[in-house]
Order: structure tokens, then sequence, then C-alpha cells
């Protein structure tokens, strides 16, 4: 086992006591990271918030035991985008990460913790959690590979909830292969989580190695457009062109919802948010503004909750509040459900009527941005997750994958996303393993710090 | 302003009733239940885990006893069961509520439409069994319960602020809502009483008025009618969490006075908005304001992402229809009809299902050894001074240690007139010590056996008329219960070991014109 290097970008919010070394399983021995909103008994939980900047979690989420019976070495809690709100991880209440590519830039997020620690060589593999993108953006802009698998496929018993019907625990690693192992332990079934699923759970790693020949691949052509960096684009058409010729069918396909995924998608996560944030209220756990005799109950929630929540989720509670609340339910919330099923029928007709086994898209339209260049523009930021969020709301697995460079003298990584069916993630996990493999600079791609 | 007074009004009431069902867990996580059988007051936050204090990444999960509890007694009304039952969040913020919104049931309840006979009770506890209503039922949902804020400590020592106990947190909570069908206080406490004896006999709830196990929420409002023509509706005014019939009454009796007198001074009239919360002060009998209309909640109902709805189809409502019993008012207008028991004396044997089939079993076995009247002989045997005994003892009725058999024997003795009423009730004491011996040898063994001699009961009587002229001058006037001293007389003759009600027959025989 190498020593991992030093963390100068940020990326660990605390380093676990190191175990006795597992010598069995699966991912025996493989240094792990796992983002601060999954329960682990081992340190801190924190959810990158002030709110639980003490709290101790006296259970483990499932998908941490399933880690350490496979042999796992946790190694800590990476940082992240409060609660997971936010595309690049400044959002965070102990600080940003840096992108080790380059150290004035983000790294995306909101599990750019993850994302920057497997980038950097600090961790082997990091779990993150994605609820509009927040694996597979932060693993495009790190030139990592992250997986967001069908929502039900793991469970969310012991993820920190932000948006319940969103959420999705998934692997950030550096080849596909290392997700596609770590998915293996974490998915299946579980007692304690209603929504996950019941299916059995295929074998991720046998159809890696199998050509794609005769696989449908769809094109969305809106996605490519004058909006994204030109590198984006490039990567993109590049990345099409090495499915063509590596045996795939490329064929185009319209998702004529696609361009309500936002709005949708920024009311219903925020909503869900609203009410999933309601237990900090400095009762029972967590943080607690000091009050005096003559404080109100009113008084007490209002600070604890002003003082202990950062700025993003604080304007995403009141959004979310303002679209559930009577006389707005039908304008706001109800009509998002319906454009998520509209984008959910969208995805249905792309893979059943025209035989699609995964759709090739950009991951957000540019690359990794400079450190407060959004700050002060919400919306520019919510924009980062366009081509993402759709995805979220369907439900389906989705995957980033390093594609290209952009051509600055500090150059910096673009991935591609490829969206897959339902449940079926070997087909996804086996395209992705066919791109990765066609890109030809792929062996000399490697960030500018942490690399051993 | 109108100057119109009022000549008519009628009360219109619709209930919601809360339920804490019995079941082994909470309703979404595996926490004991403060609400289970027999379960005595636990430690404070001892019932608790990661769910019921909704700490991070906790997860709620369906319990199939909550939901089929809940169907059971859907059924048990004649609600539709069956289809879809989903989830939704009820936010408000209360330290009481550990997650900031309460898991419940908008749209889509366990429970659709259903129907009651009700049968109104006075305020005696006297049930009319001639005039059942017909009360409709409007849905029946399954939710949680809230934990509780004390702000005092254990033993009323006075606190600096307040602490909560969330073991009746997450509590599984059925809420029974009817229409305002309702017309009279009796009409909605015969409907209280017989709900919560039905959900007894269906096992799913204890139902402890004390622990609000039950807990009643009127909506109550008026109709008038005015001199002037016109008929008018009072603003609703809804009373929250009473726990006994008595304070149901009281609130609906004051509203009813109150709410003309409110009408006459301020004209308001029930519209959209009007609804006022209160609570009932049970010192000085009246309802105080909680809430207005203008702090009404605004609860942002949405549906529940952590809980996929629930399919339930017609096998499953069969399967949980086998646990139906027969609804206790059938009993009663058995025992009253058949037996001619009490009504009002029936209510506290009725409230203990076993108790219940201990007296039924009695009477089977009584009537099966031919005994004369069973029915009403092992009433007035058990619902007196049985019930006596067994409150006494704090048992129930059929825990006392008399076996059916065995009781049956002695009510046969009664109805032969073989013991009297006051040796029946001593030898059902002994009966309920002495498991090997049958009453006729306790009878025989204590001396409790009546006189048969019909000569010599027919030569006291004689005496006693005798000696008591005037009396019997009384009776044959026309003033019968007179009757009673010379019994009393004649009782005196015989030691008291003859039949009072038998010599009291014979004696007006004998007087008859």
């Amino acid at each position: 086992m190498t020593v991992p290097p030093t963390d100068t970008i940020n990326a660990i919010l605390e380093r676990f006591e190191s175990q006795a070394p597992a010598t069995d399983g699966l991912l025996a021995g493989v240094n792990i990271a796992v983002k601060a909103n999954i329960c682990t008994t081992l340190g801190i939980t924190s959810a990158a918030s002030r709110m639980l900047e003490n709290y101790r979690s006296p259970f483990e989420a499932t998908v941490v035991t399933r880690l350490r019976r496979a042999g796992a070495n946790l190694i800590g809690t990476t940082n992240m985008d409060e609660f997971g709100m936010g595309s690049s991880t400044e959002h965070s209440a102990f600080g940003p990460t840096r992108n080790p590519w380059d150290t004035d830039r983000v790294p995306g997020g909101s599990s750019g913790g993850s994302a920057a620690a497997v980038a950097a060589g600090i961790a082997t593999v990091a779990l993150g959690s994605d609820t509009g993108g927040s694996i597979r953006q932060p693993a495009s802009h790190c030139g990592v590979v992250g997986l967001k698998p069908t929502y039900g496929r793991v469970s969310r018993y012991g993820l920190v909830a932000f948006a319940s019907s969103l959420d999705c625990v998934g692997p950030i690693g550096r080849c596909v292969r290392d997700c596609a192992q770590a998915l293996q332990i974490i998915a299946g079934e579980d007692p304690h989580d209603a929504t996950c699923a019941r299916v059995p759970v295929p074998n991720m790693i046998n159809q890696l190695d199998t050509p794609i020949d005769g696989l449908r691949v769809g094109v969305v052509r809106t996605m490519i457009n004058d909006h994204n960096h030109p590198a984006v684009n490039a990567v993109c058409e590049a990345a099409i062109e090495r499915v063509r010729r590596s045996g795939g069918e490329v064929v185009d396909v319209e998702l004529p919802h696609a361009d309500h995924a936002v709005a949708a998608y920024y009311l219903i996560a925020p909503a869900e948010a609203s009410s999933n944030l309601a237990r900090y209220d400095g009762v029972r756990y967590g943080y607690r503004a000091p009050a005096d005799k003559n404080s109100t109950l009113d008084e007490m929630y209002t600070h604890t909750r002003t003082n202990g929540f950062g700025p993003e989720v604080r304007r995403r509670i009141l959004l979310g509040t303002h679209a559930l609340s009577s006389g707005y339910y039908d304008a706001y919330y109800q009509r998002a459900r319906k454009v998520r099923r509209l984008i959910k029928q969208d995805y249905d007709r792309a893979f059943n009527e025209h035989g699609l086994h995964t759709v090739v898209t950009p991951v957000s339209p540019g690359p990794a941005f400079r450190l407060g260049e959004k700050l002060a523009d919400p919306m520019a930021l919510y924009l980062e997750d366009q081509y993402t969020v759709g995805v979220s709301l369907a439900g389906l697995p989705a995957i980033s994958v390093p594609a290209g460079m952009t051509d600055d003298p500090k150059p910096l990584p673009i991935g591609v996303q490829l969206i897959g069916k339902a449940f079926d993630e070997p087909t996804l996990l086996r395209v992705a393993a066919t791109l990765e493999a066609a890109w030809s600079q792929r062996d000399s791609f490697k960030p500018q710090v942490g690399m051993c | 302003m109108t100057s119109a007074s009022i000549i008519a009004s009628e009360l219109i009431i619709g209930l919601e009733v809360h339920i804490e069902l019995a079941s082994a867990t909470k309703v979404f996580s595996a926490a004991g239940n403060p609400a289970q059988f027999g379960t005595t007051e636990s430690a404070p936050n001892t019932l608790i885990d990661a769910v019921v204090l909704a700490l991070p990444g906790s997860l709620p999960v369906m319990t199939r006893e909550s939901i089929e509890s809940s169907m059971l007694v859907g059924r048990a009304m004649g609600c539709q069961v069956g289809g879809t039952t989903s989830w939704d969040r009820k936010s408000y913020m209360y330290p009481d509520l550990p997650k900031g919104y309460q898991i419940s049931q908008y749209d889509r309840p366990v429970c659709g439409k259903g129907s009651m006979e009700v049968f109104p009770e006075d305020a005696l506890g006297v049930v009319d069994l001639e005039s059942p209503r017909g009360i409709r039922i409007q849905r029946a949902h399954l939710e949680e319960d809230a934990g509780k804020l004390l702000h005092e400590a254990p033993g009323g020592h006075a606190l600096d602020g307040s602490i909560v106990d969330y073991n009746r947190a997450g509590t599984p909570l059925l809420e029974i809502v009817t229409e305002p069908d309702f017309r009279t206080a009796d009409e909605v406490v015969g409907f209280a009483r017989q709900l919560r004896l039905l959900v007894r006999h269906l096992g799913v709830s204890a139902c402890i008025m004390q622990e609000g196990q039950i807990r009643f929420e009127p909506n109550i409002n008026m109709r008038l009618t005015l001199d002037d023509g016109r008929v008018i509706e009072t603003p609703i005014v809804e009373v929250k969490n009473l726990n006994s019939f008595r304070s149901v009454r009281g609130a609906i009796d004051y509203e009813a006075a109150t709410q003309p007198k409110r009408w006459v001074c301020d004209q308001q009239e029930h519209a959209r908005g009007t609804k006022t919360t209160r609570g009932w002060d049970p010192d000085k009998n009246c309802t105080t304001v909680q809430r207005s209309k203008e702090d009404a909640h605004d609860y942002r109902y949405f549906p529940e992402p952590d809980l996929p709805p629930v399919h339930i189809d017609a096998a499953w409502v069969a399967r949980v229809e086998e646990r139906l019993v027969e609804s206790p008012m059938v009993r009663m207008r058995r025992w009253v009809t058949e037996y001619g028991l009490d009504s009002r004396g029936t209510l506290a044997l009725l409230d203990e299902p076993d108790a219940c089939a201990y007296f039924d079993a009695v009477v089977e076995a009584s009537q099966a050894m031919g005994a004369h009247n069973a029915g009403s002989q092992a009433g007035r045997l058990l619902l007196q001074s049985g019930a006596r005994l067994a409150n006494e003892r704090s048992v129930r009725l059929d825990e006392l240690g008399a076996t059916p058999e065995r009781v049956a024997e002695l009510v046969k003795l009664r109805a032969d007139g073989a013991v009297s009423a006051q040796s029946a009730d001593r030898i059902f004491e002994l009966l309920c010590e002495e498991h090997e011996v049958d009453a006729a040898s306790i009878a025989q063994r204590e001396g409790l056996l009546l006189v048969r001699d019909d000569a010599a009961i027919d030569a006291w009587i004689e005496q006693v008329m005798h000696e008591n002229p005037a009396i019997v001058e009384q009776i044959m006037g026309g003033k019968v219960q007179a009757v009673g001293r010379l019994v009393g007389g004649v009782m005196k003759l015989s030691g008291g070991s003859a039949d009072a009600a038998e010599v009291k027959r014979r004696m007006l025989e004998r007087m008859q014109p």
C-alpha cells in the first residue's frame, strides 16, 4: 500500500484512524473515501454543514457496511457542497475544495471532494451522491469516472437526505472498472430503504470487455450547441466518433422536454429539501443557537437555522417552501411533477421505441470554472446541471467518462455523459469501458497535483 | 344589521377520532410502541431509534401490522378498502415532531367511504336501541403520532424550559373522519363509545382513554332558523383532543348553548376560513379559543418520497376480514332484547371482549342444562355481584376463577329456585376459589338450599298475613309495593331458607281480587 499524498486541495474533511488492513473481499485493502453526507461510525458525519459540525452518527449507512464487509480501507470523509446543494464545492462550511488540475479552479460539485480525492490519488475510489449531477459533473471536471446508478439500485439508508426522490449514492473512480466493482459491492435491496428496488443485482464486471458491435447509441444534437464551451462540443463529437469506430451504431434522438429539466428540477429538489431539512431545528442534535431565558421557541428555530445553514441551503429551503405552499403548489410543484413524467417518457421512447442501448451527451456546458466565478450568480451555477438533471428526474443510470481536454496552457479534463436504461448498468458500463479504451491519450492523462 | 331572532336551531356535528394502534412496533420503524397491549409506562425516551428521532440518514419503512389493523377497522365500519394507498408529508415545526413533518395520508387513505349504525346514548348512559342512526364515514387514514412536550420534570418539579419525551412519536395513529351527520350529543357520545368498543373487540387497540389512546375532535356548528324566514349556519368550531365521553358531551352542550348567542352578537356565518379551534376546559365547563383562522397552518402536503404507495388487493382484504368479530352492539342488543338486561349495565361487560365471551359461554352452558331464563339469571349473577367482585380484585370477570360450566350449574340452581339470589352470589364467590367443587355441593354444604316445602311456605304466608291485616288491605287496594314488608316477614320465619321471589309470587296470588 502506498502512502496517500498530502491533501493540499482540501478534499478530505476528516481522516479516519487507520484500520487493520483486510486481506479478504473484492475491495480488500482498497483506499476508499466517502462523501461527508454518508453516515459512518468512524468519525463525524457533517454533510459539510455547520449544523452537523460535531455530529456523530450512531449507525452507518448500508453502503458503508457493504464496503467494509468487502474489505475496503475507509480513509475518511470528503468535502462537498453543504447537504449536496451546489455544483462547485464552494458551498462547504469548511472551505472549498480545489481542482487538482488547476488549484485556482473548482472541482465541481457537490461531490467535489470525492472527485478531487480520486484525481489526486488520495483515494482509489470515493463514494459520492448524485441528486442532479453531483457525481457526474465533478468527475468530469476532475478527469475521473463518476457513476450515478439507477434510482433504487443502491440503498439510501444512511445517506443524509437532500431530495429523497432523486438522491443516489454512487462511486467515483479512476477507471470504469473500479466504479463497476464498487457498484457491485454497494448495490442491492435493503430492508431499511423502502425505495431500494427488490431486483437482483447483475454482474457489473463481466461485460466490460465485450465489444459494442451493434449497440445503438443515441446522440441528442441539441445538447451540442453554441452555448457550450467549444472544447465540450469537440470532445463530445470525438467521443461519438470513437463509439462509431468501435462498432456502435450512432443515431440521432430527440428529447423534446429536455429544456424544461432545469426548471422542474429546481422546484422538485428544493421542495423535498425544504422538508428533509426541517429536522435540523436545534432540538435533538446538531447546532443550536445560544439563547437566553426570554427567547421564544420561534426565535430559537430562526437563529439556529439562520446561523447553522449556509446561504445556498437557506435559498433552497425558501424556494422549496414557497413551491409547496398553498396557492402555489399547483403552479409549481405539481407542474414540475408533470414535466418530470414527460421527461421520463422521452427517455422511455428513446430506449424502447428507438431501441437505443445508451444515449451520449455532454456532462456540463464547460470545463471547471474559477473559484468564485459563479458564486454571485446562482442561475449560472444551476445551469451547470442542465445536461444531468433530466437523467436524475428520470431515475436512470448515467456515467461520466473522461474523453478529452481543453487546449489551454493548463489543460482541463472534459468528460462525456452516457445514459443507460433503468437497471441496465452492465450495458452502460460496457459502452463506457469501450469509450475509455478508445481514447488514445487516456494513459497520459494526469492532473498537476497529487498523483504519486 | 338585522334584528331577526332565532326561532329554531339544529346541531350539525362531524367527528374526527384518533386511535393509537397497539401494533408491536412504531408505524415506520422497529422501535417499541407504548400503545402496545399490556405495556406499562416506559421510562422517557426509551422507545426510540434513529427513525423515531429523525437522525440524519434514517428512513421510514412501512410496517404490515399497522396497515392491516387499519384495514380491519375500516372493514368493520363498512369502508371501501383496496386499491392504492399512499403517504404524504404534512409539515409543521414543533419540538415534539422530530422530522418537522408528520407522515400522513392526504388523498389516498387506507379506508374510503363507509357507514356505521349508531345507537344514541343519553347523559345517564342509557343506550337507545330502538332508534339507530346511520353515520357516514368519510375516510380513515393512517399516520404517525407525535411525542410529548413536558413543561415540568417528572414528579411535578419546576423546569427552566421544556423537555420532550419521544416515546409516543411514531406510534401508529388511525384517524377516522365522519361526515357531519350527527344532530345530537347523544348520537356523538353513542358513536364515540360504540366505536371504542368495536376497536377493542377487533383487538387492534386497548383505547385506554386516560392514556389518550383514543381522542375525539368534534366539529360543531348549528343551523339557525330565523323569524324572517332565513336559515343560516354558524361558523364551525373544532374542539381538539377530547379523551373522555364526558368532555365530548360537555363541549357539544356548551357549543350548542353558546353558538346562537355568539351569532346574535357578531352575526358571523359559516364560510370558508371562519373555522376556529378550541380546547375543552373541564374545570370551567367551557371551550376556549386555541387557534383562530388568522394563524391557521399551511401544512404544505406533498407525496412522501421515502415510502412507495401500497397496493391492497382483494385477497389481502379477504385475509384481514377473517379477523372481523361480532359487533359489540349486536351483542348488546341480544342481551337487552333476549335476556332483558339493562343496556347501561352491559356497558362495563362489553368493554372487555374476553369477559363478553365468558358471559356468553355461561349463558350457553346454562341453556344447554335446561335453565329457564338463563340469560337473565346469568346477567343478574354476573353483571352485579360478579362485576363487583372482579372490580374488588382488579381482574376481569373471566379471570375470577370460576369456569363457565360451574357457573352454569349455579345459574341452573337459581333458575330452578333451589337457591336464593343472595345465596347465589355467595356460592359464586366460593366457586371462584374452589375449582373442583360443583355449585350444588357448595349449596348443600353451606346450607344454602332453599326449602321447597310449599305447605310450610303457605303456612308462613298465612301467619304473616294474619298478623298484618292493615298492610293486606293496602295491597288489595292496589298498593302492591307494600308486599315487600310481608315477604320480609316470611323470610324471617323461614330463617332465610325460603325463596323470596317464590314467596312474593304466592302471596300476591292469594291476594288477587
